[in-house]
């Protein structure tokens, strides 16, 4: 009985996916659970396993291939079967887990099988020019004789490309997702920035305090993650999303921080933020970090964010404005901590200031509201210890 | 046509003024053959030959193809130039021996101390009601032997200037006329040219389709590419003038720029010439190609005598028109 392996739906929305790389061959034994191949959907970098025991035959897609989700891309079959040669076209619920269809009579249900194997010929030079045009022939309609494919269909296809597909090939997912996510948040979205320094250091202070007793290495992140996540849970509306006609509040606070990966960036989730300890977010932060470094990062990992936290610090950044990432209402963007001369007392002193600068959705919350929000923020900053203890 | 002050001559009329010319350059240049002095040839190709040089140079020989060309690979060697007239190139059967394995192989067994300057002089082409034994296109025979270099005109001016360039060339050379083209009347210049061997000629530039065509088949193709104008489909037409050598490069540059070809030959198209230009335009432009390259020879059956049977076994305007249409889509 062959099991098929397709392209699974990892997110919603998600239309195809991109395959990175087979991770066994035609022909390999394998067994279930083991990784399979690799994808890349808009955000993340996934193996799929394994759907069952068996030998993997029948491949019909190719590294770098895009593939629509739902499609047969193999098939596991038991030694010495032959896999059907035509694909059932698989039910694909859009789950976040692969899809499994099980076929004992391909081809019997309704609809016309999808064969990726291109129906119509192709020219020599059709095919040559595909390959240095980086068109994909499976999209071309042939206008030769008997339908083939000709070098001028190719050469079509290649100009009626969108703008975004004929940009230099190798554009992953990632980078061509945030193009396209930051413009549609910076020109639909109606930001406003409030900026507010802030005395950090009690929060180094507690970070000293919490790090005797922590298991895992305590980042400044981690409590500005904590003490943020405690803040906004106690402001709903800076945990929340405009609908198109209302306001939409989120009954977790899933903190979202923004993590550098090879080609852009991405929100990786705490979540439940405001309950977990501080242990429990340095562990899943260390975790998502080192998965965003590798490029295996999962989806459960890059979706639910509420809030979002945006720390250039590192980078001796004094403040900056983030563009908020939809569909949440806000985003707060901190600076680097760092001696600066401010009064105290009338007096001039020395102090670890650091800047953050929120930014909100003004269809969700407005500037007064903003400012409370950051005013309880300072004063969670003046006494991190007793907030987290 | 440089200089060519609108003199027109006929395809046959070109042939005699380069052997003439040829024959008062240099007195090692002979002819012989059948019925060729005082009778002037059948087709009436050396008509007045034999005034102009006496039976000296101009030998009437019997009916012993074998024999005589024989006799003219034997003058080869020896220091003359002979041209050997073969009226029926269906009679090349008969030269084959001397010619694939004395003429060809001289120079190279000799270890080059001997050389065969010869030319031998033969018609092809069918549609002339001749039969089956007087109708065939055997020039492929001789492209197959190393040694032979062919070659195939199409025009009076091309005739003129190729013939020139056999008969002084070093080596045995087949030279073949069309029997159907020696009326053809084309533009001829006064003054002396020769034509290099190995250059393709585009009769007709063209970007959608590329009609190889040699000999008779170059009219047609440029009739051809005529009725294609006026379908909207822009044919080039290339005459590659001499088979071996062949100018691949024109041809596979041709193929490339225009990415589909069809190739036209009055020959066999099985085995054929069609066959070997196919093949070097599929090897040499195949990441070019659109469409597999067509071969357009003749029908592989003996040539019918009844006239309506006979025009079916080559190619027309007509048939050439339907495959390029076809290619095109």
């Amino acid at each position: 009985m062959a099991v098929s392996v397709v392209m699974p739906a990892l997110e919603m929305a998600q239309e195809t996916g991109k395959l990175l790389a087979w991770l066994k061959k035609e022909g390999d034994p394998v067994k279930k659970g083991e990784p399979l191949l690799e994808i890349e959907t808009d955000k993340v970098t996934v193996e799929v396993e394994a759907p069952a025991d068996g030998v993997l035959a029948g491949l019909r897609s190719r590294a770098g291939d895009e593939v629509p989700v739902g499609q047969t891309i193999a098939w596991i079959v038991a030694p010495g079967e032959q896999p059907p040669a035509e694909t059932a076209p698989a039910v694909t619920g859009r789950a976040m887990s692969s899809s499994v269809s099980v076929s004992e009579t391909p081809g019997t249900k309704a609809e016309p099988a999808k064969s990726l194997e291109p129906t119509a010929r192709v020219s020599p030079k059709a095919k040559r020019l595909a390959k240095e045009l980086g068109v994909d022939l499976n999209k071309v309609r042939g206008s030769g004789p008997d339908g083939v494919i000709t070098g001028e269909d190719v050469e079509a296809a290649a100009k009626a490309r969108p703008a975004a597909a004929a940009e230099p090939a190798g554009l992953s997912s990632i980078a061509r997702l945030m193009a396209e996510r930051t413009t549609h948040s910076w020109t639909t979205t109606p930001h406003f920035f409030l900026v507010r320094e802030i005395d950090a250091g009690p929060l180094l202070a507690a970070r000293e305090h919490f790090s005797g007793t922590a298991a895992v290495k305590l980042t400044h992140t981690d409590l500005l993650i904590a003490l943020v996540a405690r803040v906004v849970a106690q402001h709903p509306k800076f945990n929340a999303s405009w609908t198109g006609e209302a306001i939409h509040l989120h009954p977790e606070v899933n903190i979202s921080l923004a993590a550098a990966v090879r080609d852009g960036v991405v929100g990786v989730v705490i979540p439940k933020a405001n309950t977990a300890t501080l242990a429990e977010i340095a562990a899943r932060r260390a975790d998502l970090s080192e998965r965003a470094r590798a490029g295996h990062l999962r989806p459960p990992d890059v979706t639910g964010g509420t809030f979002t936290i945006s720390n250039l610090g590192m980078y001796q950044v004094d403040a900056f404005s983030a563009i908020i990432t939809p569909p949440q209402a806000a985003v707060l963007a901190v600076g680097a901590i760092a001696d600066r001369v401010v009064a105290v007392n009338g007096q001039p002193a020395v102090r670890k200031m650091m800047t953050v600068t929120l930014s909100s959705d003004h269809r969700v919350v407005d500037g007064a509201q903003a400012a409370v929000f950051l005013n309880d923020l300072a004063e969670a900053f003046r006494e991190p210890q007793n907030r987290l203890a | 046509m440089p200089g060519s002050n609108g003199r027109e001559l006929t395809l046959a009329q070109a042939i005699r003024e380069a052997l003439a010319e040829e024959m008062r350059r240099d007195s090692r240049v002979f002819i012989l053959g059948e019925d060729i002095a005082e009778a002037g040839h059948p087709f009436k190709v050396l008509t007045g030959l034999v005034e102009e040089f006496g039976t000296d140079r101009v030998l009437d020989t019997p009916i012993s193809e074998a024999g005589f060309t024989g006799v003219a690979v034997g003058a080869a060697m020896t220091g003359l130039r002979p041209v050997v007239d073969i009226m029926f190139g269906d009679f090349v059967t008969l030269t084959m021996d001397q010619m694939v394995n004395q003429a060809a192989k001289v120079h190279y067994m000799s270890g080059g101390k001997w050389k065969v300057p010869m030319v031998l002089r033969t018609t092809l082409g069918a549609t002339r009601r001749s039969a089956a034994q007087h109708s065939q296109s055997l020039h492929a025979w001789f492209c197959h032997v190393p040694g032979l270099k062919v070659v195939l005109p199409s025009t009076p001016y091309d005739a003129k200037g190729l013939l020139k360039t056999a008969i002084r060339d070093e080596n045995p050379v087949a030279f073949f006329e069309d029997k159907m083209m020696y009326r053809l009347k084309g533009p001829v210049p006064e003054e002396e040219y020769t034509i290099p061997f190995g250059v393709a000629d585009i009769k007709r530039a063209g970007d959608d389709i590329t009609i190889v065509a040699t000999s008779s088949m170059v009219q047609v193709a440029l009739g051809a590419a005529k009725l294609l104008e006026e379908a909207g489909i822009s044919a080039e037409v290339i005459d590659p003038r001499t088979l071996w050598p062949l100018d691949e490069k024109t041809l596979i540059e041709s193929a490339k720029k225009t990415s589909r070809v069809i190739v036209m030959d009055e020959g066999y198209g099985r085995y054929g010439v069609v066959a070997e230009i196919a093949s070097v335009i599929a090897e040499g432009a195949f990441f070019d190609l659109e469409a597999p390259v067509k071969k357009m020879g003749a029908m592989h059956v003996p040539i019918p005598f009844s006239p309506p049977l006979e025009d079916a076994t080559v190619p027309t305007e007509q048939s050439v028109f339907d495959a390029a249409r076809a290619m095109c889509g």
